[in-house]
């Protein structure tokens, strides 16, 4: 034993050098050897590139990473809305103003113009608004930069928001919703977080016909003009630029973009109350063409600022991905599934979900569910391993280098936890708690949070090909359809 | 078709929103090759000393097996990514054998003799006794004996499960992700089967380790387990989904006899009657070292990298290549249609066949491809998504469903309500007929040269990009130096060229055409 450690910490010596690039030689004859038999440098220690950050006179806040491996710059602002402040009523409004930015042009480059000019430069502008934020983002040639950049702050400012381009957004959504049930898949996502929020939450409701139809131009600017405010806003810009000068074109492009008086920020976003709305019961979209079912199981869950959230997602590790117990156990000794999970996915700023599923033929549909139910009900009773914990952490922690391998997961991670109100250090602090989960906090978490009495099950799958039936799940079950179908386009 | 679900996005809300770029991503990463390159090119002439800065952190050495190694230089970041390159997919098939390579490819997360298993020695007999009775299944059930087929299956039965016993599920894939890799997965599309994840850099040696003996002493355990998975993969992507089944009954009618005909995840019948033997000859046949292309790239030094390469690597023994497939496919001769009924809304696609990547005038054809798709002002997007408002979307693919033969430019639409498939039918032809009589203006040409240099240089930073992309190139175009070449001979295309190779392509005597209809609701 202590020769063996004494031998490693010769090779670990040897290899460090090499790799370090200090040994050019090849002298040193290697062995072939069995992982078991390795030792190993030194993990890389973690590097953060240098940012800056600094405030305009409006209150646009400003992110910069310089990093001068390629002639290329990009950036992101990111604005406080989201799609989840829009009304019921008009659900799709948000969206159409995040598309309708960008591709219908500015006062003073029209659409066209705007297309040509960038695509020939190689470069991009998109906007986007999703459900908690909205975003603009550029890309381009540092030789193109100063144009490039000019039309992005011309997108974010003064955008045209043209009657014709958000009749063709609509008239593009209203093709998407006449598709969205050709992908059992998709049904089952949606239906699935329309149980658990509701199909009203700005969490789950879906854009109609309807509701498009109540979407005028006016609607846009409003929305538009409401959240778009230099004080209301950051930016990031990561590339091949020197940070002073692109300081100058930063205050050239923004400064005199007047701030607003109304409230920015957190303050101007009333979250929406959340609460489960269906617990428990067993849900079945019909769809007898189908030969495999779409299955998901769960409840509502939480939020990552939980102090919870490490051991939870320590939980996810001991579940998923190659030797988790579902892709052991399901998938490769039983044979239900290709996709099996189980997820304690949280959000930001509003509770998550739990979700667990996978897609099985139609006849295996109750075994799949029992199976990955099964899984669920060991993590509560009975301790995990101390293999399986000791696994579940080294996955996160030996690849945590990997939330640092680019300049830009940094400046993305500064600016998003600026954007949801967390404290800088938080995914170092994430990483300490998951040093110090132990197999206790792992069965505490999953009997804490993982509440069987408030699953509920959705099946997108072929109803008279699931046998045994999913009233066979238990003694006093009641399936529950689900009609998808869609109302007439004409709304 | 990969080895594992792509990373579970966590449910997004309104997740139908992006449908159909889903649906598009999809046909696009695992119907067709990863030809990243495919839409860019030119004008900033200032990028080609970066390019060439790039270029030369790249080396390459062999070893007297003739395994390849392509290796990247880039200290960025303390990590690095691997590739493992496998020259041969579905193409490479026997009749009756689809699927084949994907199962392998699956098969290579069992382990090996030390890895995987409790006990290798006892479990080996088990194995091999699974595989004999599978056999005389089949043979009872060809023969009509239900009876001794059933008792055989019961036989059957209990010795997989003393056999699963023994198994250690997935403890490949862990002691990776254990030790901190990430990205770990495999696809097998119709001319290569890849194996890929990154590690931190201080992790090469345990690549090597790893990734040698997971070919050299590999056991296909789980067999009959992992066929169910298979099986419930293809009900995902083809059975399940309208546009699967239609792309699989599209390659059928465009190129019958041609080994990109089949499916790559193979025929369910094919599948059901796999044997581990038919898995054990593709990988004989095939895994042989000058068959296999290694691309690291990341945080290493090419002189450790050969010192480790030749030391674990220079394990395997050199043997006679396999010859390549030859393609007997007769000439087509005139348009050819298919038409699938289902619920669901309408596609429309249409294909071309065109010669291998190899061609010269293989830039051409990327760059057509660029004209009609690739962006907002490209001649399709426009027309036919924006100006006539027809489809909601439209796309071309430069090959399909792979390059290293004779394959197929396609293009695929979906309709916009309202509108038909003959609508789109037309608004397409109207595009193709302007391309093949008027030349291309200067401006547009000079676009798409552009873009392909800026796209190239965007794919320069990502590690496991380059892994991706080098060992490819030096498979299909005999260096990976073309990765860098194709750039001149992309800027070297005029209008001319252009509309000759449209004349040549966009003929009815190419042309195929695939319908989704609607039925039902």
């Amino acid at each position: 034993m202590a020769k063996w450690f004494k031998y490693g910490l010769i090779t670990l010596v040897i290899s460090l050098v090499v790799v370090m690039g200090f040994g050019k030689s090849s002298a040193l004859a290697v062995t072939p050897r069995h992982y078991t038999e390795l030792q190993f440098p030194p993990p890389p220690e973690i590097k953060i590139p240098p940012y800056s950050q600094f405030d305009l006179s409006n209150g646009m806040k400003v992110y910069l990473v310089e990093d001068h491996e390629l002639p290329l710059v990009s950036g992101v602002a990111t604005i406080y809305t989201g799609d989840r402040l829009e009304p019921a009523d008009k659900t799709g409004l948000a969206s159409i103003v995040g598309e309708v930015m960008r591709s219908g042009g500015t006062d003073d480059h029209p659409a066209e113009a705007l297309n040509q000019f960038l695509e020939q430069q190689a470069a991009s502008i998109e906007t986007g608004i999703n459900t908690t934020s909205g975003s603009a983002s550029f890309s381009g040639l540092t030789e193109d930069l100063e144009e490039v950049f000019g039309l992005f702050a011309e997108v974010l400012r003064q955008p045209a928001f043209p009657p014709e381009r958000i009749d063709f957004s609509k008239k593009q959504w209203r093709g998407s919703i006449a598709r969205r049930n050709d992908d059992p898949d998709g049904i089952a996502s949606r239906e699935f977080q329309k149980l658990i929020y509701g199909t009203d939450s700005p969490y789950a409701r879906t854009i109609e016909y309807t509701t498009l139809d109540n979407i005028t131009r006016g609607d846009v600017v409003d929305f538009y003009q409401r959240y778009y405010h230099p004080n209301n806003i950051l930016l990031g810009i990561i590339g091949d630029f020197d940070s002073a000068q692109m300081r100058d074109l930063i205050e050239a492009k923004f400064a005199d973009w007047q701030p607003t008086s109304q409230p920015v920020g957190r303050q101007l976003m009333s979250l929406p109350e959340v609460s489960q709305i269906q617990t428990g019961g067993i849900f079945l979209v019909d769809q007898p063409q189908l030969t495999q079912s779409s299955v998901q199981i769960g409840h509502l869950g939480g939020k990552l600022d939980s102090p919870d959230y490490a051991p939870l997602s320590v939980m996810n590790e001991v579940l998923n991905g190659l030797g988790g117990r579902l892709v052991n156990e399901v998938r490769s000794r039983q044979g239900l599934a290709y996709s099996v999970y189980a997820f304690w996915a949280p959000q930001f700023d509003y509770p998550g979900t739990f979700v667990a599923g996978g897609q099985t033929r139609s006849d295996a549909t109750v075994p799949l569910i029992q199976a990955t139910l099964a899984e669920l009900k060991k993590l509560r009773t009975t301790p995990i391993r101390e293999d399986e914990l000791a696994r579940a952490k080294d996955s996160v922690l030996n690849a945590f280098i990997f939330n640092f391998d680019t300049p830009y997961q940094t400046l993305s991670r500064v600016m998003r936890y600026a954007y949801y109100g967390y404290p800088q250090d938080f995914i170092f602090r994430y990483q300490k708690q998951v040093e110090a989960t132990t197999v206790a906090d792992v069965q505490r978490v999953a009997q804490t949070y993982l509440k069987p009495e408030q699953m509920v099950t959705l099946v997108v799958g072929n109803s008279a090909a699931i046998t045994p039936p999913l009233s066979s799940l238990s003694p006093d079950a009641k399936v529950t359809q689900i009609d998808v179908s869609l109302p007439s386009p004409q709304g | 078709m990969r080895f594992f679900p792509q990373p579970l996005l966590f449910p997004r809300l309104r997740a139908w929103r992006s449908a159909i770029i889903v649906v598009l991503a999809i046909l696009l990463t695992w119907v067709l090759p990863t030809d990243a390159l495919a839409q860019n090119s030119d004008n900033g002439t200032n990028l080609q000393p970066y390019i060439d800065r790039v270029a030369r952190q790249i080396s390459e050495f062999r070893l007297s097996n003739g395994m390849k190694f392509i290796v990247m230089e880039r200290h960025q970041s303390p990590t690095v990514s691997f590739m493992t390159y496998v020259d041969v997919g579905s193409a490479y098939e026997l009749p009756g054998k689809t699927g084949a390579a994907h199962f392998l490819e699956h098969l290579a997360f069992k382990g090996t003799t030390r890895i995987g298993s409790q006990n290798y020695q006892a479990e080996k007999p088990l194995l091999d006794r699974l595989d004999a009775l599978f056999t005389q299944i089949q043979a009872a059930q060809a023969a009509g004996n239900a009876e001794q087929a059933a008792k055989l299956q019961q036989e059957f039965d209990q010795l997989k499960a003393e056999a699963a016993t023994y198994v250690k599920q997935n403890e490949y894939g862990q002691i990776v992700e254990q030790s901190g890799g990430v990205g770990l997965n495999a696809t097998t599309s119709a001319d290569a089967t890849r194996y890929f994840y990154s590690f931190p850099a201080n992790k090469l040696e345990l690549w090597m380790s790893l990734e040698s003996e997971r070919f050299l002493e590999p056991v296909f355990r789980e067999f009959y387990e992992e066929k169910d998975v298979i099986l419930e993969e293809r009900r995902m992507r083809t059975d399940n989904s309208p546009i699967g089944k239609l792309v699989e009954a599209f390659l059928e009618t465009a190129l019958p006899s041609h080994p990109y005909g089949r499916p790559v995840i193979g025929y369910e019948t094919d599948i059901r009657n796999l044997t581990t033997a038919d898995i054990d000859q593709l990988f004989d046949t095939y895994y042989t070292p000058d068959r296999i292309i290694m691309g690291i790239v990341g945080d290493v030094y090419p002189a450790q990298v050969k010192q480790f390469a030749e030391a674990y690597f220079g394990r395997f023994q050199s043997r006679t290549r396999a010859a390549d497939v030859t393609v007997n496919a007769p000439a087509q001769t005139e348009p050819r249609e298919v038409v699938v009924n289902l619920p669901s809304e309408p596609w429309y696609m249409e294909g071309y066949q065109r010669p291998a990547v190899t061609d010269p005038d293989d830039a051409v054809y990327q760059m057509i491809s660029s004209l009609l798709t690739g962006g907002r002002t490209a001649r399709l997007y426009r027309s036919l998504v924006e100006q006539q408002q027809l489809a909601l979307n439209v796309s071309v693919a430069p090959t399909f469903p792979g390059d290293r033969y004779s394959n197929l430019v396609l293009l695929y639409a979906q309709t916009a309500p309202g509108h038909t498939i003959d609508e789109v039918a037309a608004a397409v032809d109207a595009e193709l007929t302007r391309l093949k009589t008027e030349p291309i203006p200067f401006e547009e040409l000079d676009r798409i040269k552009t873009q392909a240099r800026a796209g190239l240089m965007r794919i320069l930073a990502s590690n496991q990009g380059m892994a991706s992309l080098l060992p490819e190139y030096e498979a299909k175009t005999g260096s990976w130096r073309n990765l860098f070449e194709e750039l001149k001979a992309i800027e070297a295309v005029t209008a001319e060229d252009v509309q000759r190779v449209a004349n040549e392509l966009f003929q009815p005597q190419n042309q195929t055409i695939g319908k989704l209809m609607a039925v039902g609701g």
